[in-house]
Order: structure tokens, then C-alpha cells, then sequence
């Protein structure tokens, strides 16, 4: 329907039902992950791209790169930054314009997941302490909305950064030029996000367009490939018990190590 | 394509000459353009008699007086409901039009019973925001949004059940010549369905794997509208995925 | 905004063996590729890859316009959305909508407006988004390509498709088609999209300089290769409805097969020997209006209970 802005009544209650018995309406157990597919690269003048698909949620991801200055307090290190736009074909809900407080916080969080889960060496990304440093954009385009964008945004984040090739620099004058070559971002760890999300007291992985409509609310979690947790978020009105977020970080550790070894980003990495 | 298959209808496209012959008229779906005919839809060409029509393949609904439709209200008044039934216009349903024949006459037979204001605020805490209804469409123009009824019967709030959304122009598909798809659904899946007009289905039945594979079938009728042979294809897919996916 | 390695332009566009730097001849197209139904939710969809142009066009409508005072009472209105991806370009685009996209937008609305029956929708709007998300030169030529596509596919009646190109000027010889280079090295850009149904152009844009006989050549390039793009639409639609047939030929000699081996006793058949695929229009309108309705198909009403 055009306006799923109001959820059905009986939408609600056949997915209640449905978990009551177990079940996911689209044949899924509790912790089951839908099917991921994965292409980068198909961009020639983004530094790095990626499209992504979880289930019918698209995500295209491209990196660019510019040469700027350093925050003052962290002189040596490279930034970055990401955006993520929902365009409007991507569902009747959304409209042109800035983007809404649902696409900056699934900005936030994929932000704050690669930023703490020592992913980029930002050190190794410093031209001249104090003066020249790379600075990356992560830019996430949302093409189509089926659900649970944070986990979608987050792999495609993650392949697109991979996937990427940045031209080096040399100093000549106090200035930044191109020396000829090229260097992958210096990536440690992969940190990846999983959400799950949550009905009454049902609790799943990987919500899809027909559950996150009708949910009490969500929560992501970001963690790395030591297994640390980098960032958490909890989104919706539901509120969860301390023993709930023990046992969810747990399984999420889980799943994202599942997820990262069957995804095996670090494929995407090109020889240079 | 074989050659004996002659009922296998050209797919064209917007723009595309039909004919250039004079003695053809263009029906729906078609226009004439100079002295050819041409095509308005990515659709399956069709001549009947002297005329060409184009049956499109995909399309918004168009509310039409009589048509049975399933809707869901986005919008509650104290004198009126609003319903989206997946047309341009949202639907208008007012309480008069969703009252019990039974409620009227009891009603009224009452002497000093309740005003008909009273009746309709009373009438108007059958549905509340998100149901969804099984409503016929009584009155349509160009100026006004559609109206709907809910009396009558097979009309009325829907309590159990998915709602899934296929493209118009394929429900006369999903329904079959004189119901012949619908019966093959209800028989071979078991579940209860209802088909209405402006492109929603409406299923239910002893357990959401039987509705997945209702669903199931009814994606490839809508993905293989255009080909012959669809009601054999579907007996036959329903029950390999019985057999594969262990159902009964 | 620094970059360490700037756009380079060539000094010569056309080599000594009257080719073009990619190796194509004058009046080449690059390579091009179409698809539609490529985004679930949207009502229509488009893919178009022309060069290493890459476009997703998506279609919602008609539906009411926000904001109310844009609705027109005497017929609906088309609004185009053209955005640029900020990892479409050479350097990083900002995410803001700039003017540039603003006017491109625009032209894009006027170039397909008149190939629909806007008319028949008062007071709503359908509305076309688009999205850039590789530019290789002549966006604007290849999103009219993938709108008119995603129009159709929301089965929008429409009197014609929409095949957009642009011709140039590169080292004195006019070209067909300007890849990114040509666009920014040569000499004249005419961007500009053909309704098919009467060849007129619907989009034309000029800048550089050209004389009228160079126009002209122009034009004859624009044409020959709205044809091509025609075609490959064409083709693209017909292929994915064509596909699909023969995938279920098959699968119905599979069924005859299994069904003669069952012998004796065949499976219940649900009586019906030769369907018509979706119901024919048995009543045609007596004055045939361009009325994009939907087939009135007098299929027996689905009776059933409900809960």
C-alpha cells in the first residue's frame, strides 16, 4: 500500500502471531540472517564502491577522498566521515530533501562502528602532521528500503572501503601532489553490525521491511573482529532487561563473526 | 516459440505501431496516431474483431463502481473514515455506510431511539486507525474521492490473516477463467483467500507455511501473467514445493 | 577542496585514423544496456547503463502532491527529480541539490511530459526520481532514457518512449554520443532526447559554437542514435516478458511429460484446455479515447467468506 506510514492492524498482529508460534512470516527462524549479495568496484571515479543487497534492502556505497587539515587534537591522524542519503524512490515513505533523523542515525551508529573498532589506521593516513591528511567520505545511498538499513549500511560501508584505491602523495613545496602511485586504506579490523528487533518479548535478528513496521524497537550492535563491542544503539520505545542486553551482545558477537567469515570482505581488497 | 502456438500474444511497447491498416479501430490501450495505430502500454497485443487493444501489464488501480476492494484506514474523524485502496484518491467511508442493515432497523423501530447523529458516533467505533476492510465501491466521479460501503455481504473489518499487494492488471490472472485459478489455490493450498479489485489479496489459512507457498504461487502467477499454460504450472509448482518443503 | 591527481584533458579528441579516443567512429554510440523493474518498491523502475553512465530511474504516481499548492485542478503535474550521487564524479559532489541539478531536473520533466496524458490526473502528481550513480558525460540524455522507461514499466499510458543522446564537436568533426572527455575537451555539447513515436526532439540543449551545417549533421547523428537506444529499450522490455516465456515452455513439456507417464490416471485437471493469457477486453469502447484504463475484465466475482 502507498501509505504504510499507518500499519495495518492485522500486519501487526500476523507477525505476533506468527512469533508466538516460533516463526517468521517469511520462513526465517529468530536467527536467521537473510541472504547478502555483494558487488564493488563498478564505480571508475569513486575511490572505492559497493552495492548491497540484504534481502530486498539496496544500499550503493562509494568513497571519495580529499586533502585537508587535521583536528587540532589529533594532528597525525586522516578523518572520516560518512553520510547516508534515503532517496525517494527507495519507498513511498520517504521525500526529497536533507536527510531525516532516521537516515542520520543510521549514519551515527555505522559512524561510530568503524571510528572506535580500531578499523582505519587514520595514522597511516596523515600526509604532514598538523597539515595535509586524507580525509575519506563514506557516502551510503539507500535504494531500496526492506528493513534493518544499519546492518545493510554497515557491510556496504565496510566493502566499499575495502574495495578502495587511494592515489599517494609526496610533499613538493609544502604541498600534497600525486606521486604516481597508489595504497588501499589501511584497514585493521572489520567491525560489522547486527540488529535485532524486538515485539512484545520477541527477539530477532535482521528485522525485515513487514517487522520493522510493526516492532517495539531495535537495538545494533557494532563489534570487531577481536570481538569488542564499538557501538551500541538502542532505537524505539521498547526497553530491554539488563539480562536481554547481557545475552544479546553475546549471540551478536556470534552472528557477526558468522556473518563476516561467510561475507569474507577482505576479498574485495584489490592488488596494487 | 512453437509454431502451433498462435494465441501467444505480442508484448509491445508504448509508442509501437500496431497496424497501419485502415480497417482496424484502436480499443483500449491504443490510440491512433496519423493513419497507424499505436500502443499507450508496455503490454500484450490483442485483436478482437476490428479492433486492437493492448492489455497493459502493470498499472494503478482505478476505482470503479461495484468493485469489491480491500482498503485500510489512514485516517479517522468523528463523522468519517479514510481509507487507502491503493488508488490515487484515498476512499471515503461514512458511519451510515457502515452500519448493520440489523443495527438500522433496530434502531429505528425503537420510538424516542437514539438520533441519527447518535447513531453514527456509535457507528463510528467499528474500525480505528490501521484496519483493514473488505468495502465495495459505491459512488465514484472525477471531482470527489471514491466511496465506500461495508454493507453487504463478505464486506466488513478484516480480523485474521496477510494482505499482500500484486499488480493490478494480473488479477484477473490470480482469478481465472470463471474462478478456475482461485479454486485451484484454495483447493491445493487449503487456504482462504479473498481477490479484490484494486490489487490486494487477502489469505489465511491452518499455517504460515501454507501461506507462504499461497503467496508463493500467487508471485509466479503474477510474474508469468503473460504465458499460457499458467493453471497446469501452478498445480504442478504447488505440489513439488509440498513435496519439498515437507507440507501436507 | 584538493585532489592529488586532477582531470586531464586530452589535446586531440579525434586520432589520425579518424577515430575517437575510445576507438569509435563519428557517429558511434558507446555501449549501452537497459532493464526495468529494477527496485521493489518503487511503482516503476528503470536501470540504464550508457558508456559508464550508470542511472536508476524510479517512478511513484500518480499520487497527491505535497506541497498542496503545486496541484493543478485541470491536470496532474510531473515532477522530475535528477540527483547526482557524490561519488558519481570526479570530485566529490556536495550532497546538497545544486542549480545545476535543479534545471536539469527541469528539462528532463519537459522533455517526457508530453509523451503522457497528464490530463487524465487532477490534481496529483507522478513523480520520476533519478539517480546518478556513475557520470560519464550526457547524464541528462541518458536519465530522459531511463525515466521514459520507468514511466512505462509503472504502466503509465504514455504515447511514446524517450531515447535522450547528445552530439558534439571535437577537433572539427561532429561525433554522436560525447563520452565524459568529449563533454568537457571539445567544442560543442547538444544534448537533446527524441520522442520515437514522430522523432521530434523533446530535450535540446546547445553550448559551444557550430555552424547551421554542422547543426544539421548534428541532428542526423541525435537521430540515428535515439533509433539505436530505441531498439535496445525495445529489446530490453520485449526480452524480459520473452524470457520468461520461454522458461515456462519449458517448464509446461515438463508437465505434459510427468503428466503422460501418470498414466492412467492423469492428474486432476482444473478444467480450461487453452488459456488466454489475462483476460481480453470483450467490449471495446465505441469511441476509442486515449483512456489509459485498466482492462474491465468480467471475470466471475471471487466470491468468499471472510473472517
Amino acid at each position: 500500500m502507498d501509505a504504510p506510514m499507518v500499519v495495518s492492524t492485522i500486519q501487526r498482529k500476523y507477525v505476533i502471531d506468527l512469533l508466538k508460534k516460533g516463526k517468521r512470516a517469511d520462513g526465517r527462524g529468530f536467527l536467521d540472517y537473510r541472504e547478502v549479495k555483494i558487488q564493488t568496484n563498478f564505480i571508475p571515479k569513486a575511490e572505492g564502491s559497493a552495492e548491497v543487497y540484504l534481502g530486498e534492502s539496496f544500499v550503493i556505497t562509494g568513497i571519495k577522498y580529499d586533502i585537508g587539515t587535521p583536528f587540532p587534537d589529533s594532528p597525525d591522524e586522516g578523518v572520516a566521515t560518512c553520510m547516508t542519503e534515503f532517496i525517494p524512490f527507495a519507498s513511498p515513505m520517504y521525500e526529497s530533501g536533507p536527510p531525516d533523523i532516521d537516515a542520520i542515525e543510521v549514519t551515527r551508529v555505522i559512524d561510530r562502528g568503524i571510528r572506535h573498532g580500531d578499523c582505519i589506521q587514520y595514522k597511516k593516513l596523515c600526509i604532514k602532521a598538523g597539515e595535509l591528511v586524507y580525509i575519506l567520505f563514506i557516502d551510503m545511498y539507500v535504494m531500496n528500503y526492506s528493513g534493518n538499513l544499519i546492518d545493510a549500511g554497515a557491510i556496504s560501508a565496510m566493502a566499499a572501503l575495502l574495495s578502495a584505491k587511494l592515489p599517494t602523495a609526496k610533499i613538493v613545496d609544502g604541498n600534497a601532489v600525486w606521486d604516481g602511485g597508489y595504497m588501499t586504506i589501511p584497514i585493521n579490523q572489520i567491525p560489522l553490525s547486527v540488529t535485532f528487533g524486538r515485539i512484545e518479548d520477541y527477539i530477532f535478528v535482521d528485522p525485515n521491511m513487514d517487522e520493522e513496521l510493526v516492532l517495539d524497537g531495535k537495538i545494533s550492535f557494532a563489534i570487531n573482529e577481536t570481538g569488542q563491542i564499538t557501538s551500541m544503539q538502542k532505537s524505539g520505545e521498547a526497553s530491554w532487561t539488563e539480562e536481554e542486553l547481557i545475552k544479546y551482545s553475546k549471540l551478536a558477537v556470534q552472528k557477526v563473526n558468522d556473518l563476516r567469515a561467510t561475507l569474507n570482505l577482505r576479498q574485495y581488497i584489490p592488488k596494487i | 516459440m512453437t509454431e502451433n502456438n498462435n494465441d501467444v500474444r505480442e508484448i509491445v511497447v508504448p509508442g509501437e505501431i500496431l497496424t497501419e491498416d485502415k480497417n482496424f479501430v484502436p480499443g483500449r490501450g491504443a490510440i491512433r496516431q496519423g493513419n497507424k495505430i499505436i500502443s499507450i502500454y508496455i503490454g500484450l497485443k490483442n485483436i478482437s474483431g476490428k479492433f486492437i487493444n493492448v492489455v497493459p501489464l502493470r498499472g494503478k488501480y482505478r476505482p470503479e463502481i461495484g468493485d469489491s476492494v480491500i482498503g485500510k484506514i489512514t485516517d479517522v474523524s468523528s463523522v468519517k473514515w479514510r481509507v487507502d485502496i491503493n488508488a490515487r484518491d484515498t476512499a471515503v467511508l461514512k458511519p451510515r455506510d457502515a452500519m448493520d442493515v440489523y443495527d438500522k432497523r433496530s434502531q429505528r423501530g425503537r420510538g424516542g431511539g437514539k438520533s441519527s447523529r447518535e447513531e453514527e458516533a456509535e457507528t463510528m467505533k467499528k474500525f480505528g486507525l490501521g484496519d483493514m476492510l473488505i468495502a465495495k465501491i459505491v459512488a465514484v466521479d472525477r471531482v470527489s474521492d471514491p466511496t465506500l460501503t461495508t454493507v453487504g455481504e463478505s464486506l466488513g473489518k478484516i480480523n485474521e490473516g496477510v494482505v499482500i499487494n500484486v499488480d493490478v492488471p494480473k488479477i484477473p490472472r490470480i482469478i481465472g477463467k470463471k474462478g478456475s485459478m482461485i479454486k485451484l489455490l484454495k483447493d491445493f493450498t487449503t487456504c482462504r483467500l479473498f481477490i479484490a479489485k484494486n490489487g490486494l489479496v487477502w489469505i489465511n489459512g491452518s499455517s504460515p507455511e501454507l501461506e507462504r507457498l499461497c503467496i508463493d504461487a500467487i508471485r509466479k502467477i503474477e510474474r508469468e501473467a503473460h504465458t499460457t499454460g499458467l493453471t497446469d504450472r501452478i498445480q504442478y509448482y504447488i505440489q513439488e514445493k509440498k513435496k519439498e518443503r515437507g507440507l501436507k | 577542496m584538493t585532489i592529488l591527481i586532477p582531470e586531464d584533458y586530452p589535446k586531440t579528441l579525434i586520432n589520425k585514423d579518424g577515430k575517437r579516443i575510445d576507438g569509435r567512429a563519428l557517429d558511434e554510440l558507446r555501449p549501452f544496456k537497459c532493464k526495468i523493474g529494477v527496485l521493489a518498491n518503487a511503482h516503476g523502475s528503470a536501470y540504464v547503463e550508457h558508456g559508464k553512465n550508470k542511472i536508476y530511474a524510479g517512478v511513484y504516481g500518480p499520487r497527491e502532491v505535497h506541497p498542496r499548492h503545486l496541484a493543478r485542478p485541470d491536470k496532474g503535474i510531473l515532477r522530475v527529480h535528477y540527483r547526482m550521487s557524490t561519488y558519481s564524479v570526479h570530485e566529490r559532489k556536495s550532497p546538497a541539490p545544486n542549480r545545476r541539478e535543479r534545471e536539469i531536473s527541469k528539462i528532463i520533466e519537459d522533455a517526457l511530459a508530453p509523451t503522457l496524458f497528464l490530463e487524465l490526473y487532477p490534481n496529483s502528481a507522478i513523480e520520476v526520481f533519478i539517480q546518478i550513480v556513475s557520470a560519464d558525460g550526457g547524464t541528462r540524455c541518458a536519465s530522459t532514457t531511463a525515466a521514459s522507461l520507468a514511466l512505462a514499466d509503472a504502466g503509465l499510458p504514455m504515447k511514446s518512449l524517450v531515447a535522450g543522446v547528445a552530439a558534439g564537436k571535437a577537433d572539427g568533426k561532429i561525433i554522436l554520443d560525447c563520452g565524459d572527455l568529449e563533454d568537457k575537451a571539445g567544442s560543442a555539447d547538444v544534448p537533446a532526447a527524441v520522442r520515437m513515436i514522430d522523432e521530434e526532439f523533446t530535450l535540446l540543449q546547445f553550448d559551444g559554437e557550430m555552424n547551421p551545417e554542422e547543426l544539421e549533421i548534428s541532428m542526423k547523428y541525435i537521430k540515428k542514435g535515439a533509433r539505436e537506444i530505441y531498439a535496445a529499450q525495445t529489446a530490453a522490455i520485449k526480452e524480459k516478458f520473452d524470457r520468461i516465456r520461454q522458461e515456462t515452455e519449458a517448464e509446461n513439456k515438463i508437465i505434459e511429460k510427468e503428466t503422460k507417464k501418470a498414466e492412467p490416471k492423469p492428474v486432476a485437471k482444473v478444467e480450461e484446455k487453452k488459456e488466454d493469457p489475462i483476460e481480453p477486453v470483450k467490449e471495446t469502447p465505441a469511441e476509442p479515447k486515449p483512456e489509459p484504463e485498466e482492462p474491465t475484465e468480467k471475470s466471475e466475482d471471487n466470491k468468499e467468506e471472510t473472517k
